[in-house]
């Protein structure tokens, strides 16, 4: 059953994963990925996008239809979950509500034989590091979301797994505290430095606590790396438009150039194209292109300097004030039918609902997209 | 694992019901007269055309189906009554719906009993409040006429099916939205409309089976008639008519003829209720 | 939707009905169970007797030798052996079915194996064959294995027709828990059966008790099949006994009553202590 290979004895490696339901259903396309000893790789996408899919698969809740999983250099692809020491966070947190916490967390070293004595003494050492030794005789009906999150982290932790799964684990938590478990379980991981995979729709959560993440859309992966890597350099629209909030603004352009200037034209505007990005887009002049156009990249005027901002001309259909920053909506040429475009501002920034205004671009930012395959041009 | 855990249940099921069932029907088809010694001679349906011809199965078959429209008909009126007036939460509304459930839980024959006394012609209650109030001269034999008895042991039977009904009813009325009914008020519409054209449509899968279950227990009705009239002829349902076929008159052929027809009957009704529920849910 | 007063007090009335309607019938069995024969025989009808005596009680429970009851003479001690034998019965006939059900209800709504939909639907769709049709086909074959008039054989009768309806109960219920529990057990290190004793099971409690009140319920009112299937005292339950106390012209109603009334004495106690579970379960899966 154990197949030394130098690649990646460790971790959690998909190769290949295929996933039909009965019915006909693909929840998942040819998947390869991998998760390395003592990292976080958190899968994102939409509902329906096949993440928690792949979870179950490689927890073996969900059978395999073609390709291999492994955990830990072992290939697990027909093992019963039994047999993968694998540990999970379910969404709804799954606890045992007949046990009490202590029997909770101590349910799998008891599965396992292990001697009474080392079980009370892992599980309080569990509970230590969760903060939640005082709960240990409650039972989970007793307990708020936030301990009952805990103790299914407890449940996971106590094992020292060769993979940690979780499914969604913060999405029942309200907002203050989510934030508060996103710290805790990214402290906890780092500390047990098990091999993780992380599922959420949530792209705040995914950006922050993965070493690495995954963008899945409709069980294909559309893009793996660091939360960096996708914000700057995403593969395609998918992903342009799925990180990053407010999402990137996306305009229909059309890429010009005479002799020397190169420019796109986006409802009347002008936006200049910088040298650099000009190799890869030779094959679009005089077609169309998309634009991309990050918010937080939209500048006013006073914040623009000629040489490395464009301008934009629009008109302020709302603004939005969140205190630290201004969102503007503006539409391009007053025109109804154009495509909306949301900038970022400095909160201190005077713009009035309904005029005519200019907006910086910076033009070291600007995306570009094949129109036609979405695929990014660079 | 599967395959083991259901193992019991598929075996018990098959042996114990789906086969006697086979032999049942294949009982039906033999001749009655066997007592002779001889072979069972095989008759088709023979036996089927004698109990639809005789004429005690013939009233059993009219007892009964009086006895289903009457059950289901009290059962529907007082149970819409009862979960109306049961299904929001009042003080006290636990012990209530304890009590509630009480005749239900008490077996059937009990209730007969508890009833019996109330009809007796002579020391009844009934008779005994009747003449008090000067409404009749002399105590009325109630389970005499067939009228009277059939209405008064399904009253008796419906006093141990309406829990189980109500049951089901505030079920389907809690299923209800509070905001659909804040809604319609705000639009105007009294009470009486609001339960006229809210609560009656949007309880209807409720209904539909509460009258299913209605239907079922009806339909077998046995325990209050034998308790309160015996097996006599002016009460008979078609279990009783079976029973006394089978068993009193040692007759299994047309007995289990019978006997089949009621199951067809029910299965039929059961599966026309499916098929009318089913469609008024999607 | 109700709010004004005159609906207030419409609603009273109507909770006020409900109640009397329930209690009455019982209320009046345990006042005629604490008559006596002239109380009850009296004309104008008399509805609370001149003294209230446990003499019916004393006559059914106590050894106090024959008594006349309308007719049939009842000996002593038989009405007791008729409870022991309702009894008995029951937690058999209970703890077969409840054994029996769950484990096929708990399969057919988590397990995946071949043939379980039409397997699962064939077992439902007898709930609609009425008992007394299989019990005369059953009748000859219990004959033959001489299980007539005996308690074992009234057990299996019930055990077969009571537990398709059991496991189309234990199947909704289990349908409505969650599954990532027995998943998490899984992941745990449990083999499914595991998973099925250490957390289904227990997560099934609440099922389990209103399963088994209804259960108990069933086979103890069951008159029917013990009706055809027994004929001595040795196996007589309760509810066959109690018919007998009727007679042909007159009825001794207190004794009647009062068998009425200890043979309604567990049901009762069942239904009162377990009513939440039960109403759970009628109303969420019937």
């Amino acid at each position: 059953m154990d197949r030394p290979d130098t690649a990646s004895t460790c971790g959690i490696v998909l190769e290949h994963v295929h996933k039909e339901f009965p019915g006909g259903i693909v929840a998942v396309r040819d998947l390869s990925l991998t998760v390395e000893p003592g990292e976080l790789v958190v899968l994102v996408g939409p509902s329906g996008s096949g993440k928690t899919t792949v979870l179950r698969m490689v927890a073996g809740l969900e059978t395999v239809t073609a390709g291999q999983v492994r955990i830990a250099g072992r290939v697990v692809t027909g093992l019963s979950p039994r047999h993968r020491n694998v540990a999970m966070v379910f969404q709804n947190y799954a606890l045992y509500a007949h046990m009490t916490v202590r029997a909770n967390i101590g349910f799998a070293l008891r599965m396992a034989g292990t001697p009474k004595r080392e079980i009370h003494m892992r599980v309080n050492q569990a509970a230590n590091i969760l903060g939640i030794t005082e709960l240990l005789d409650r039972k989970p009906g007793q307990l708020s979301g936030g301990q009952r999150q805990r103790v299914a982290m407890g449940r996971a932790i106590v094992r020292e797994p060769a993979a940690f799964l979780m499914d969604e684990p913060l999405s029942n938590l309200d907002a203050k505290l989510r934030v508060e478990m996103r710290a805790e379980i990214t402290h906890v991981h780092r500390r047990i430095g098990a091999p993780t995979l992380y599922v959420t729709h949530d792209q705040t959560e995914a950006m922050t606590m993965g070493n690495r993440v995954a963008i899945l859309r409709q069980g294909r992966l559309e893009q793996i790396g660091t939360p960096l890597e996708l914000y700057e350099r995403p593969v395609n629209v998918f992903v342009a438009g799925f990180i990053g909030s407010p999402a990137m603004n996306l305009l229909p352009a059309r890429l010009d150039s005479s002799g020397d200037d190169w420019y796109a034209t986006v409802g009347g505007c002008r936006i200049p194209i910088l040298p650099p990005a000009r190799v890869a887009l030779w094959p679009f002049a005089g077609h169309d292109i998309l634009l991309g156009l990050r918010p937080e990249d939209l500048v006013s005027t006073e914040d623009a300097r000629d040489s490395e901002h464009g301008i934009i001309q629009a008109t302020v259909a709302r603004t939005e004030s969140l205190g630290s920053e201004l969102l503007v909506y503006l539409s391009l040429n007053s025109d109804v039918t154009s495509p909306p475009l949301t900038a970022r501002l400095d909160r201190r920034t005077a713009v009035q609902q309904g005029t005519y205004t200019r907006i910086g671009v910076n033009l070291q930012r600007l995306y570009f997209f094949d129109p036609t395959s979405g695929a990014a041009i660079r | 694992m599967g395959m083991l855990m259901v193992a019991p249940a598929v075996i018990i099921t098959a042996a114990l019901v789906v086969y006697p069932l086979i032999k049942g029907f294949q009982t039906s088809l033999e001749s009655a007269d066997t007592a002779v010694g001889g072979q069972p001679r095989f008759v088709g349906l023979g036996n089927y055309g004698d109990v639809l011809r005789s004429s005690t199965a013939r009233d059993a078959i009219v007892h009964t189906v009086i006895y289903v429209a009457l059950a289901v008909t009290f059962e529907l009126m007082l149970g819409l009554i009862v979960a109306v007036a049961l299904h929001r939460a009042f003080r006290g509304r636990g012990i209530v719906l304890a009590i509630l459930l009480v005749p239900w839980a008490l077996p059937s024959v009990v209730s007969g009993v508890l009833w019996r006394r109330v009809f007796d012609p002579d020391s009844g209650l009934l008779n005994s409040m009747l003449q008090q109030l000067h409404l009749v001269s002399h105590p009325h034999v109630w389970m005499a006429s067939r009228g009277w008895a059939l209405v008064l042991i399904a009253l008796v039977h419906v006093w141990g099916v309406l829990p189980l009904v109500s049951l089901i009813l505030i079920a389907g009325l809690q299923s209800i939205p509070e905001e659909v009914y804040s809604a319609s008020a705000v639009d105007g519409a009294t009470p009486l409309r609001q339960f006229r054209h809210i609560t009656l449509p949007l309880l209807r899968p409720s209904i539909a089976v509460a009258l299913t279950i209605g239907t079922v227990w009806a339909i077998k009705i046995f325990d209050e008639i034998y308790v309160l009239n015996g097996t006599a002829l002016n009460t008979r349902s078609i279990l009783m008519e079976v029973y006394n076929t089978t068993f009193v008159n040692a007759d299994f052929p047309h007995g289990t003829a019978l006997a089949l027809l009621l199951t067809a009957v029910t299965a039929l009704l059961a599966a026309g209720y499916a098929v009318a529920f089913g469609r008024s849910t999607t | 939707m109700i709010r004004f007063p005159a609906a207030q007090l419409l609603r009273i009335v109507a909770i006020a009905a409900i109640l009397l309607w329930s209690l009455a019938p019982i209320g009046l069995g345990v006042i005629t169970s604490l008559s006596t024969q002239t109380d009850v025989q009296a004309v104008p009808a008399r509805w609370l007797p001149h003294h209230a005596t446990l003499d019916a009680y004393r006559s059914l429970l106590g050894g106090s030798g024959d008594f006349r009851a309308g007719g049939t003479v009842s000996e002593s001690g038989a009405f007791t052996h008729a409870l022991w034998n309702s009894a008995s019965i029951m937690m058999l006939s209970t703890l077969a079915i409840l054994c029996v059900a769950i484990s096929a209800g708990y399969a057919f709504a988590r397990l995946r194996f071949p043939g379980r939909g039409a397997l699962f639907w064939a077992i439902v769709a007898t709930t609609v064959v009425p008992v007394f049709t299989v019990v005369i086909a059953l009748f000859g074959f219990l004959a033959d294995a001489h299980l007539i008039d005996r308690k074992l054989g009234l057990v299996l009768v019930f055990v077969s027709t009571t537990t398709p309806l059991a496991m189309w109960l234990v199947h909704n219920h289990v349908k409505q828990l969650p599954t990532e529990p027995e998943e998490a057990a899984l992941l745990d290190g449990c083999t499914r059966w595991q998973a099925f004793w250490h957390v289904a099971l227990p997560q099934m409690r609440s099922g389990i008790a209103a399963l088994s009140a209804i259960i108990v319920l069933l086979v103890w009112g069951e008159f029917l099949i013990p009706l055809l299937l027994t004929s001595t005292n040795a196996s007589k339950p309760v509810t066959v006994f109690i018919p007998e106390y009727i007679g042909k012209y007159t009825t001794n109603y207190p004794l009647l009553a009062a068998a009425g009334v200890l043979a309604m004495l567990p049901p009762t106690v069942v239904a009162l202590v377990l009513n939440r579970h039960i109403r759970g379960m009628l109303s969420g899966s019937s």
